[in-house]
């Protein structure tokens, strides 16, 4: 496994996994043994259904599992050190500072009693020691990088008064206050029209790649990780099945289902018949197996599948799937 | 400018209102079986007697009739006699509704002292002594009746340990008030710089501030807990979290956000309060508007209870004015 490891990356999750405790019975793990690493100025992308653990990786990684939730087993090391053996005052100073997240539905994530500036102004306040004029100063700053237009105006609005894709700007203004080396991107542009998603999209893209800041993506729409990630990754039911460069990724896709959500995004017919190749598209659902948990979707399942779990294998350099019948072409 | 134009819009209802106010209880009133003119000359009276005395009350005319006199002399100022004090029903509430007035404000100004802190500790700890302390004074506040707390406050601070003044009326008969000027004790003897019937007067509000403020902290508490335990779950919460602000930041940004609810149980009481805290001012012969109004109602005295009635709806009016003015300062959203 350590070879598809970055040498020294910013944030390495080692076997995560998070369970949920149930009543009578065995807990629920929504991730199960996420091996993930992000070298510097690193762009890796994960794309997932519903379901799929997306948002809870974004919050286990923050070390926000929300109660009563846990990180059952596994490790996630910042800058080499294990965050597992932070207090809770340490983790607190990582979070926003060395550590941002931007979200989706900005505008029901910020504080709809304060102002703009008074939102990046607590975020500087509380992570670097500047007085308040160059809390000012620096927040006119922010917004004009995230280019919002005639920020000595938008610094006073309230939330309310912000449209999606300006609150969208002002989330990631703040994401982008202390100058973070590693930023989480939970589904940022999903509520957006096309063209603002487009410029976000853009405007994010620039900013990562000129500070050098490693971004994990998440996304539900895997077309848009084709545009800027440099790994794409694919989360089902709580694991990552497929992982790999972008181009190696949407040229030979290996497993299954990420062919199923390569070909439901597809919107040529040529595209979708070369990545389905003899695959058809969707099968009844089948009852849940202990082996591979794609079994009961898939139209490759074999009596194996049903029993075996599937290793996530390299299949091609840095390009690993989780499947015992991986697609060739 | 734009604050302005709001207020002048809500005063401009503010008259039909209250006529829609007096008009409902008037005639609500008169459904109450009750004849005043039996009840103010007793069992001997004769029949002559009591038609001449229906006729001079005007209680021989139609309903609509008695109304709208009713209304005229209201437009006058003239709110019209209690047959029981037998005094103007103004001179009469002027002296009361201060009373109660300032008993209320008081007694919610230490609820909320108590409610709101230790709603926000419930709410910001799971577990421990301040959690629990929440948790058992919401249910014993709850479950108390303020009329009983008071007799047993009573027992303790003036009968054993004699604390406390008599708990009769608002000043000992022996101090001389201080000249009447908001109908506050605190305030007027304050002002007219008389420091013996100042101390005394608050001797006398300590124990019914204190029944009804303990009993009442109890719903304020619930109501902060629960709308500070809601927002510190809120996305915006979960997100300053995320930005990795400190947890006191988290919890102060939670309490703006829950204020508003808090603005309004408060409110609510409030209104409430005038004459829902007649136990308590009976208890304590406090001589307030509530036992003026109930008064009225068991002696088919109707004028005390109409004059509260327009009292209380004329205060309730300017508390909700209130309420949204802060609402207002608070919520940029409604501005």
């Amino acid at each position: 496994m350590s070879d598809r490891q970055p040498q020294d990356p910013v944030i390495a999750l080692e076997g995560l996994t998070v369970a949920f405790p149930r009543y009578g019975g065995e807990p629920v793990r929504v991730l199960k043994g996420i091996d993930l690493a992000l070298a510097p100025g690193e762009v890796v992308g994960v794309v997932g259904e519903s379901g799929s653990g997306k948002t809870m990786l974004a919050r286990a990684i923050m070390r926000l599992v929300p109660r009563p939730g846990r990180i059952e087993a596994g490790r996630i090391s910042f800058d080499g050190r294990d965050m597992g053996q932070l207090d809770g005052e340490a983790l607190r100073r990582l979070r926003g500072r060395d550590i941002a997240m931007i979200i989706a539905n900005p505008r029901s994530e910020l504080d709809p009693l304060e102002t703009v500036g008074q939102q990046i102004g607590n975020v500087l306040r509380h992570h670097l020691t500047l007085d308040k004029p160059a809390i000012r100063a620096r927040s006119l700053e922010l917004l004009r990088q995230v280019s919002i237009p005639d920020p000595e105006r938008r610094i006073n609005a309230y939330p309310h008064e912000l449209s999606g894709g300006m609150a969208q700007r002002v989330v990631m203004a703040i994401a982008l206050a202390c100058q973070p080396r590693f930023i989480i991107s939970d589904d940022a542009t999903s509520g957006l029209d096309v063209t603002v998603q487009a410029q976000v999209l853009e405007l994010m893209r620039k900013l990562v790649v000129e500070r050098g800041t490693s971004l994990l993506f998440i996304t539900r729409d895997i077309g848009i990780t084709a545009h800027f990630c440099d790994r794409v990754a694919v989360l089902f039911a709580g694991e990552i099945v497929e992982i790999g460069p972008r181009h190696a990724f949407f040229a030979d896709p290996k497993h299954p289902y990420a062919i199923l959500l390569l070909a439901a995004y597809a919107q040529n017919e040529r595209l979708r018949r070369y990545w389905l190749g003899d695959t058809t598209a969707g099968a009844a659902e089948g009852p849940a197996t202990t082996g591979c948990p794609f079994a009961r979707r898939c139209v490759r399942a074999q009596d194996r599948c049903r029993t075996e779990h599937p290793r996530l294998e390299e299949m091609a350099p840095g390009h690993f799937a989780r499947c015992h019948f991986p697609v060739e072409r | 400018m734009q604050l302005l134009a709001y207020l002048g819009r809500r005063l401009l209802f503010v008259a039909p209102q209250l006529v829609g106010i007096l008009l409902v209880s008037f005639f609500l009133l008169k459904l109450i079986p009750g004849d005043p003119a039996v009840m103010m000359l007793g069992p001997f009276a004769t029949d002559d007697g009591l038609a001449r005395l229906r006729a001079e009350l005007g209680l021989d005319r139609s309903l609509l009739e008695q109304f709208l006199i009713y209304l005229g002399n209201v437009l006058q100022g003239d709110l019209g006699t209690s047959w029981q004090t037998t005094l103007p029903v103004t001179t009469d509430l002027a002296q009361r509704f201060p009373a109660t007035l300032e008993l209320v404000t008081l007694a919610l100004l230490l609820a909320l002292a108590i409610g709101v802190p230790l709603g926000v500790a419930g709410a910001r700890y799971k577990k421990g002594l301040l959690r629990t302390t929440a948790d058992y004074y919401g249910l014993f506040a709850g479950a108390l009746p303020d009329f009983w707390f008071g007799l047993v406050l009573i027992f303790l601070f003036y009968t054993t340990w004699a604390l406390v003044p008599a708990p009769l009326g608002r000043l000992d008969f022996v101090i001389l008030p201080p000249p009447e000027i908001t109908g506050s004790l605190l305030i007027d003897s304050t002002l007219a710089g008389n420091w013996q019937a100042l101390r005394n007067a608050a001797g006398h509000l300590v124990l019914p501030v204190l029944t009804l403020g303990l009993i009442n902290a109890g719903p304020i508490l619930k109501m902060t807990q629960s709308t500070m335990e809601r927002m510190l779950e809120s996305d915006f919460s979960r997100y300053a979290e995320m930005c990795g602000l400190p947890e006191r930041v988290v919890a102060r940004k939670a309490l703006r956000n829950a204020l508003p609810s808090v603005v309004t149980i408060v409110s609510v009481l409030y209104g409430f309060l005038i004459g829902g805290a007649v136990l308590v001012e009976i208890v304590f012969s406090w001589g307030g508007a509530g036992q003026y109004a109930v008064g009225g109602v068991l002696n088919a005295d109707l004028n005390p209870v109409m004059g509260f009635v327009l009292y209380s709806a004329i205060l309730s009016l300017v508390i909700y004015l209130i309420v949204d003015l802060i609402y207002f300062a608070i919520d940029p959203r409604t501005r």
